[in-house]
């Protein structure tokens, strides 16, 4: 299954995955292949991702639209930051981003300690 | 004929023109690379959100009817519409800013004709110095935003344009802009931006929404994303555009002015050449007169 995150200021993502977990409005949902169709909104959080190779990642988002087909899932998002990096401290760097992303996009601080409790847990994996 | 001394300076001056527009043609060069990379990074996104709306409008064919959102509406009556002009906030970019306000005025006269009332919005310097001194009334200006393109600004202002269309204050929302085809060519584009274009397709795929009760909201998010999203790349693609025509106004002016430099060289070299003949033949004829004494 192909998954495609685009902002408009940029492509974040593009790659083969067997498994992605999305912060869906009405809540956390997970996409396998062969999904039934479906469009629905994202609120800020992260989505998990698990490639091809069995990589995972995690992409922090503040805003998106998401569309599920059988064989392709397209994510359109306002911004993104991958909690990626070679080392440690570029990591911190983008989870603090992440954090900033997250504190931007909502007043509700329950909802960003959440979130960054979930990043840092993922992060400490990577 | 210009004496030596004007010659020379004018050769001077026309080679620090040169200098000048060389300058600004390699820093043009410069920033329409970064325009044109943040336009292709861009297209990502405008593909995907064309493909999606393209996808979703497609199956939500059937119930096209009931939705009650008014950018799917099918609006007969047109009577008052937003125009937003893009253009740039410097000259000196060859006839960018004037094709660009050439089109607007032939759609305003179209639009009058058809008995349409119009608010002009205008992005960019240029083209609202054009406008207050024709005495063409404006609705809004906005400076700074065409030579710094910014999301968040662009939204904004499309917003109270769509917020308006919603009211049913107006009825459609046109952006005029001069785009950016390649380095050596831009081209005006007329857009029209809303209703959307529900397009009849016979796929009848299932297609689940969540929240299943209110999948207007959904849409009305995306529709909002999608000409927000227009407008931001309407601001890149003007960019881009007007650092490439630039580029080329300033290359034609440095070869002018090259051509000029030569051209001015010769006359000054005649001119030289002129002034020694004639003091030559003054200091010949000067010794001719004594030798007859």
């Amino acid at each position: 299954m192909k998954l495609d995150i685009v902002t408009p200021l940029g492509r974040v993502f593009k790659d083969e995955i067997t498994e992605a977990t999305f912060p869906g409005s009405e809540g956390e949902f997970g996409v396998l292949d062969g999904h039934s169709p479906l469009v629905t909104n994202l609120k800020p959080g992260v989505i998990t991702i698990k490639k091809s190779d069995g990589k995972k990642e995690i992409i922090a988002i503040n805003w998106g639209y998401v569309e599920v087909t059988p064989d392709h899932v397209n994510v359109l998002v306002d911004g993104a930051v991958p909690i990626a990096g070679p080392d440690e401290s570029s990591i911190a760097q983008a989870i603090e981003k992440a954090k900033q992303l997250l504190k931007d996009a909502t007043d509700s601080d329950a909802l960003v300690a959440t979130v960054s409790a979930k990043i840092e847990n993922v992060a400490r994996n990577l | 004929m210009a004496t030596l001394k004007e010659l020379k300076t004018k050769i001077s001056s026309v080679k620090n023109t040169q200098k000048t527009t060389r300058a600004m043609k390699l820093v043009s060069t410069a920033k329409l690379k970064r325009a044109e990379e943040s336009l292709l990074l861009s297209r990502d996104y405008a593909k995907k959100i064309n493909e999606v709306m393209n996808e979703i409008s497609a199956k939500l064919c059937s119930i096209k009817d009931t939705i009650s959102l008014r950018a799917f509406a099918n609006i007969n009556e047109i009577k008052k519409i937003d125009l937003i002009v893009v253009s740039a906030d410097k000259g000196l970019c060859g006839g960018f800013n004037h094709h660009t306000i050439k089109a607007t005025l032939n759609k305003i006269n179209e639009l009058k004709n058809k008995n349409i009332k119009i608010r002009l919005k205008v992005i960019g310097k240029k083209a609202i110095e054009y406008f207050k001194f024709t005495g063409i009334e404006m609705y809004e200006e906005y400076i700074g935003l065409s030579s710094s393109p910014d999301y968040e600004k662009a939204a904004q202002i499309i917003e109270k344009s769509y917020n308006d269309f919603v009211n049913e204050e107006i009825d459609n929302i046109i952006i005029i802009h001069n785009g950016y085809v390649n380095k050596l060519t831009q081209e005006v584009y007329i857009q029209e931006l809303l209703p959307v274009d529900v397009s009849e397709t016979d796929s009848q795929e299932f297609l689940e929404v969540e929240p299943n009760d209110d999948y207007e909201i959904i849409l009305e998010e995306l529709v909002k994303k999608y000409i927000e999203y227009s407008m931001y790349y309407v601001l890149l693609d003007s960019l881009a555009g007007e650092h490439s025509a630039r580029m080329q106004a300033m290359d034609a002016a440095t070869n002018n002015a090259k051509e000029m430099v030569h051209q001015l060289t010769l006359e000054f070299n005649k001119a030289r050449q002129e002034a020694v003949t004639r003091e030559l033949i003054e200091i010949v004829t000067a010794i001719e007169a004594m030798k007859k004494k």
